[in-house]
């Protein structure tokens, strides 16, 4: 579904992603765990668009979609879910529903809205409310909602459990599971790697811009390094 | 006394329709891309010539003028916005600064050689007299202002709430970023703005050309005071607009009659002060 091989992207001069490579396939949950400053959201937001690769490149079903704009990006079927959420504060839950589909109306009248309402029941009670006054687990069950009302090929998921309460993040999780389920492909990025192993099918550990491990969930659970310096074991 | 007063309120009221509907654009341009435009006022001085030059050369009436003038300010806001403001985003504050202030110098130099330092006003208008109301007389022309200004905040609104193009716009001016992960180009959207911002004082400037002249330093006083009705109101309410532009063409109204003409900036520029102090985040804005 999407290849990624061999990217350096950074801010200005400074480089972040140092030659990164990894994969996702069709129907496929990969997540990429690593420490805080990994560069973890610098490359989601590099596929995404939001910033310019100097070098590599990124496919996405045979398509070169590499330093394309954000706003093409969306159009190629790959919805990014920001770090945060980062609903929009100033539009009603519906509005920003509906900002989800801007890339693709069609949807709308597909009843997508229907369906992140049966999976995300909450923003239906919230709907007519600003985002601004919705809780953090809310918010970024908004994000996610957002990000799916365009049907995106490949979801990207940045730390969809950052600030919550323990037991949001158990809800938050099991609505990323039934969407696993439903054969999303999703890219998911976590710090909270506990969560993250037990979903995902594959993972990558990045490390200072650098990929440097990958396996199967099973596998990276089981490594040394993972046990020590992630799962606190 | 209390006629008087009264009379110049009303004066006032009518006037300050006109104005939210020119601080209307002057306001979400700088929501969704945190542009001041200080030139603004000087678009509703190009708009008022450009109203007096159709007015002149087609005999129509000032408030027709629009017809022709709002497609020009569009294009010259979509236009202004490629060549100049579109370079300046991401750029310092103070080259933002540099070029609408530039822009402003520009537009009344050449006001002043095209048209001239004397002031130009259109002779002829259908709607003449006055209206009667409870015993104080209303100028038709600017009951009429007032009303189509009205009715064009309203359009606005409709526009920003109801419309793909106005989500655009509410979206980038909540979360730049985020909403051009949505699909929004966010060039577009921007120009677009810039564009709808200019046409608005094509509107208000057919409107006051009905009942006022035009002169190339007009832009001084269209600018100050839509800067005034901006920040009184807050950021991101119509109604807070049509509120403070209220406030300010009363104050205006009222210093005009009771002290002096020369004193309307003045008054107006008071009243932002004190609200500073007050409320440095408007009356009626969020947060
Ligand atoms: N907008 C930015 N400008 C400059 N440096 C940034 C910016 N965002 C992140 N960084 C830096 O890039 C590095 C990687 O950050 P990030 O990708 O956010 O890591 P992670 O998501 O893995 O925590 C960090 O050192 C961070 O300070
Ligand atoms: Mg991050």
């Amino acid at each position: 579904m999407i290849r990624v091989t061999d990217l350096y992207s950074g801010y200005g001069k400074v480089p972040i992603l140092n030659a990164v490579s990894f994969e996702v396939s069709e129907h496929e949950m990969v997540a990429i765990i690593g420490p805080n400053g990994a560069g973890k959201s610098t490359l989601l937001k590099t596929i995404a668009g939001l910033v310019h690769p100097s070098s590599g490149k990124v496919v996405l079903e045979d398509q070169d979609v590499t330093g394309l704009p954000s706003y093409q990006i969306v159009r190629h079927g790959i919805a990014y879910v920001p770090e945060g959420g980062r609903v929009f504060p100033n539009m009603t839950v519906m509005d920003n529903l509906r900002m989800g589909a801007y890339s693709n109306r069609q949807t709308l009248k597909e009843g997508v809205l229907d369906e992140v309402f049966t999976l995300f029941p909450r923003l239906k009670e919230r709907a007519e409310k600003f985002a601004r006054t919705l809780s953090g687990g809310e918010r970024q069950m908004l994000a996610i909602a957002r990000g799916l009302v365009s049907r995106p090929k490949l979801l990207m998921l940045d730390e969809p459990s950052l600030g919550l309460a323990p037991k949001l993040v158990d809800e938050i999780y099991e609505k990323i599971r039934l969407l696993k389920e439903s054969g999303l492909t999703v890219l998911l990025v976590e710090q909270n790697t506990t969560y993250a192993l037990e979903l995902a099918d594959r993972g990558y550990v990045l490390e200072n811009g650098r990929i440097f491990m990958e396996g199967s969930c099973a596998e990276l659970a089981s490594s040394d390094h993972v046990r020590k310096a992630y799962l606190g074991l | 006394m209390t006629d008087t007063l009264l009379q110049s309120i009303i004066t006032g009221v009518l006037m300050g329709f006109v104005y939210a509907l020119i601080a209307v654009g002057l306001s979400i341009i700088y929501g969704v891309m945190n542009v001041v435009n200080f030139a603004h006022g000087d678009f509703v001085m190009l708009s008022m010539y450009l109203s007096y030059m159709a007015g002149t050369l087609l005999v129509w009436d000032a408030v027709a003028t629009p017809l022709i003038t709002v497609p020009l300010l569009f294009l010259f806001g979509f236009i202004t916005y490629y060549l100049l403001i579109d370079k300046t985003l991401r750029q310092l504050y103070v080259v933002q600064l540099a070029v609408t202030v530039g822009l402003q110098i520009f537009l009344r130099s050449l006001a002043l050689i095209v048209w001239k330092a004397q002031p130009r006003a259109l002779q002829y208008s259908i709607i003449q007299g006055n209206i009667e109301f409870f015993g104080y007389s209303i100028l038709t022309s600017r009951l009429i202002a007032a009303v189509v200004s009205l009715i064009f905040i309203a359009a606005i609104a409709y526009f920003l709430n109801k419309t793909w193009a106005g989500a655009a716009i509410r979206a980038a001016s909540d979360d730049l970023d985020t909403a051009s992960l949505m699909g929004v180009n966010y060039h577009r959207t921007y120009a677009l703005t810039f564009a709808i911002g200019a046409a608005l004082t094509a509107i208000a400037g057919g409107l006051l050309m009905s009942f006022q002249q035009t002169d190339p330093q007009g832009g001084m006083r269209f600018g100050v005071l839509s800067w005034c009705v901006m920040a009184l109101a807050g950021l991101g309410s119509l109604p807070g607009l049509i509120a403070a532009g209220v406030i300010v063409g009363v104050a205006e109204a009222v210093a005009v009659t009771f002290f002096d003409p020369r004193s309307r900036l003045l008054a107006i520029y008071m009243i932002f002060i004190l609200v500073l102090w007050l409320k440095p985040r408007g009356l009626f804005g969020r947060k």
